[in-house]
């Protein structure tokens, strides 16, 4: 057991609002700069949506992640023949209209414009070349839009969806969405360090931050190719890759990173989790089926003393112990098995997970039946009647079958396409919401809620820590950032002697006073 | 009216002061050339001094033909005029066709003579050694050729030549080395290969600077091409030389190098691709062109929203 800390993140998918604030934050920290102003290291997609590059999800297209090849895995679209074949091409690489040119607008023109008949406007300008530009995309170009055939329709994972029920997601009516906020995944088997010809691309130990090593990186942008989340982007002013640094600098110094700190729907928990590394290579070279099990099984139990044990022995600190013990991601993904990891299928062993939206459920119906149309309000469409909200056990996982956006739909983003994945955790979310309604409106029978929790094998004690964590987390509830230890990790790398003496307090101009 | 007076006053001074220099000048010219009898010593002195330093290389005194002509008693077939012109600027005056000087060019293979730095001075003294050493004695001949070449290095070599057992292969690659400045000469100066070429398999691609030196052997001799690396007449070569001058053994092996490049040059075939070079460059390019669009045929050139972005509005 080769024991080692990952802070790891966890995005609530029903608690998001979609307002960008996370993204506007990390823009206005990190990618606020000459070469980066296309770069989303934070970005918020309407699902169902193509997203942010256009289509990244389509691995026919871009060829990111991982393979499976014999017992192993291999890189999709890099890798050491491949990559050594394409280097000075790279085929598949996204270009600057699959995300978006970037642009401004004259906005001194609106006040220094001469008198004339013309009210003034602003021109936007692109800010590559400096030029006025059309418009033509923006990084949430298709914000809020579901079903339009441009977007909504051409999301990658309708595949497998019956035209029947693709075309039932986008009826008027019937139409739903939700929002995916997405960071880099910092995942535990990074294609793009895999696909880095300059080795520039690593992994940090203490932590499993993925960062790009400024220095080293030689502009191959095979990062960017490999990256099946697109989450690594070329700065073409400085010729360097860079991506999504988890705010390692706010980290070390014990806050959150700026995307959950800002986050106005409180969705985001970021926490340790001990894993095992020497299952890397079978939990990504798992068959389909296995990966998202195989995944979480690699997590590690922080109270079981033998891991306590293996890793003190692999020098994982007594308080990232702690933290991991404390983490809330655990909690989500572990302890509850309310998380899942972003597309597990391509095989990188993501480390953020998210908790499926619950959300259209809700509001869901089964089979229109007559009596039912005949409480139907004709013109304002609404149903009067207060059937919508039957919870009985049988109906209640009917309407998550029948949810309005399909089952098949959630697990090809979050089960690898297998549906089966990720119905239990959309059942004990609404068996949460369940027994929150019995405690805080009593319209349900005691019975009924016993039920339920025992189908979804959660307590009444279970069920109300998932709803604290869920709704009334407070900053340290949601974020267990582990002590950074960067002293340590400095220790390894250069004699911290030399410093001593030379820094610290001390006095720096003579004083000019006494013997 | 006070003033202008003042200011001519002052003007006729000064023309009164020039007419004092002018004449001090005339006399002391005069003087000068009256006396030459009596400075001869001293001039004889200082026009060995260039004659050894410049000269020599290619010319002796009596010593017989080297790179140029044998200069005994020159100023008896050529007036001084026409050899201080000559030593001035050789070219010079073979393009304004002077039939001596067009012959004697001629006579010697067409070597351009470097122009001198000298003044007038410098040329009137080395003529009036010429004069001294042709005219002065018969015992200083046998002398006289070798002090042309700088003795001790003449003396050495020929040392070197007799022990040796003239030059031998170890000396031969020594000198293509030195050459080529795979091994850099003892005094720091730069290696021939800089300026000069050699057709030779062993050299690719020489300078272009200075003269192609394949067949300089046969042009100038042994002692003339050891003469020019032991003190050049090139002001250029003097220059690039200035305080790193080639030691005894290096003259020994660059000569002995040149020598085998001169006699075995028609047998050697180094490739020259001239033109053809650049054009398998192109072609080579074309092919490459080719397969790289083979190879890259499945580049991704078109956005993913292509069919979204034809249909907007342009607003030009």
């Amino acid at each position: 057991m080769d024991v080692r800390s990952q802070v790891s993140m966890v995005f609530h998918l029903d608690k998001c609002i979609g307002c960008h604030t996370c993204s506007i934050a990390c823009k206005n920290i990190w990618t606020d700069r000459k070469g980066a102003e296309y770069m989303w290291w934070n970005n918020v997609e309407t699902k169902p949506g193509t997203g942010y590059p256009g289509k990244w999800e389509n691995q026919d297209i871009y060829k990111g992640g991982w393979e499976k090849d014999g017992d192993s895995i291999a890189l999709k679209g890099a890798g050491k023949k491949k990559g050594l074949l394409n280097i000075f091409h790279n085929p598949n690489m996204p270009m600057i209209d699959d995300y978006y040119e970037p642009f401004t607008y004259k906005y001194l023109d609106l006040i220094e414009s001469p008198a004339s008949d013309d009210q003034p406007t602003a021109r936007p300008v692109s800010l590559i070349t400096g030029k006025p530009i059309d418009i033509k995309m923006g990084p949430n170009w298709d914000d809020d839009l579901s079903g339009t055939p441009d977007y909504a329709r051409n999301d990658p994972n309708l595949e497998g969806l019956t035209p029947a029920e693709q075309d039932a997601m986008f009826q008027l009516e019937k139409m739903a969405f939700f929002y995916l906020p997405r960071i880099c995944n910092h995942c535990l088997n990074p294609a793009c360090v895999a696909a880095c010809p300059s080795g520039a691309i690593y992994k940090r130990g203490e932590d499993g931050v993925v960062l790009i090593n400024q220095d080293v990186c030689r502009a191959w942008r095979m990062c960017v190719t490999a990256c099946p989340y697109k989450k690594s982007y070329y700065n073409w002013n400085n010729g360097k890759s860079e991506k999504c640094i988890l705010c390692y600098p706010r980290i070390e110094a014990g806050f959150a990173p700026a995307c959950m700190h800002s986050c106005v729907g409180r969705i985001r928990y970021l926490g340790v989790i001990l894993y095992d590394a020497d299952q890397i290579e079978s939990a990504a070279s798992a068959d389909e089926s296995e990966l998202v099990d195989k995944q979480l099984d690699m997590l590690l139990d922080p109270y079981d003393p033998e891991v306590i044990k293996a890793a003190k022995a692999n020098g994982v600190s007594d308080s990232t112990i702690n933290a991991a013990q404390g983490s809330p991601t655990y909690k989500f993904v572990k302890k509850w098995g309310l998380a899942l990891p972003l597309h597990a299928e391509y095989r990188t062993l993501p480390m953020l997970f998210y908790v499926p939206p619950l959300l259209p459920v809700m509001a869901s119906v089964t089979e229109v039946s007559k009596d039912q149309n005949d409480n139907l309000n004709p013109i304002a469409k609404q149903w009067t009647d207060s059937w919508l909200y039957d919870t009985s056990t049988e109906e209640l996982w009917g309407t998550i079958d029948q949810a309005r956006l399909p089952l098949k739909y959630m697990a090809n983003m979050f089960g690898a396409g297998d549906e089966s994945k990720i119905k239990g955790q959309l059942q004990k979310l609404m068996a949460v919401r369940i027994y929150r309604r019995w405690k805080t409106v009593g319209d349900i029978s005691e019975e009924k809620v016993n039920e339920v929790l025992k189908d979804t094998n959660l307590t009444a004690e279970l069920a109300d820590e998932i709803y604290n964590l869920t709704s009334l987390a407070k900053f340290d509830d949601r974020f267990n950032v582990p002590p950074a230890h960067r002293e340590q990790a400095i220790e390894m790398l250069e004699f911290a002697g030399d410093e001593k003496g030379s820094t610290g307090f001390g006095i720096k101009e003579k004083v000019q006073r006494g013997l | 009216m006070k003033k202008q007076n003042f200011q001519l006053i002052g003007r006729n001074n000064n023309k009164g002061l020039n007419f004092c220099a002018l004449f001090f000048i005339v006399v002391s010219v005069l003087i000068i050339g009256n006396s030459v009898c009596y400075a001869a010593e001293a001039d004889q002195h200082e026009g060995a001094q260039y004659f050894n330093q410049v000269c020599s290389a290619c010319h002796t005194i009596n010593g017989g033909r080297l790179v140029g002509p044998d200069l005994v008693n020159v100023q008896e077939r050529r007036s001084d005029e026409w050899l201080g012109q000559f030593i001035k600027s050789s070219q010079t005056l073979i393009q304004s066709g002077d039939p001596q000087a067009v012959a004697v060019f001629e006579e010697f293979n067409s070597m351009v003579m470097p122009d001198a730095p000298f003044t007038d001075e410098q040329i009137t003294a080395i003529i009036g050694y010429i004069e001294v050493a042709s005219g002065g004695g018969e015992e200083t001949v046998g002398d006289g050729s070798e002090d042309a070449v700088d003795p001790e290095v003449l003396s050495e070599e020929a040392a070197l030549i007799e022990t040796g057992a003239a030059s031998i292969e170890k000396d031969i690659i020594l000198g293509q080395n030195l050459f080529q400045g795979k091994i850099r000469l003892q005094n720091g100066g730069p290696s021939c290969i800089s300026c000069h070429h050699v057709k030779n398999d062993a050299v690719i691609g020489g300078g272009i600077l200075a003269r192609e030196l394949t067949t300089v052997f046969s042009r100038m001799g042994e002692p003339g091409v050891r003469a020019i690396l032991g003190s050049s007449p090139f002001p250029v070569m003097q220059q690039a030389y200035l305080n790193k001058s080639l030691t005894d053994e290096e003259i020994f092996a660059i000569v002995s190098f040149l020598e085998q490049a001169d006699r075995d040059h028609m047998f050697q075939q180094p490739r020259d691709y001239g033109v053809k070079l650049a054009g398998t460059g192109v072609v080579g390019l074309m092919v490459l062109l080719g397969v790289y669009s083979v190879l890259w045929r499945n580049r991704k050139t078109k956005p993913v929203n292509k069919s979204i972005f034809d249909r907007q509005g342009k607003s030009q």
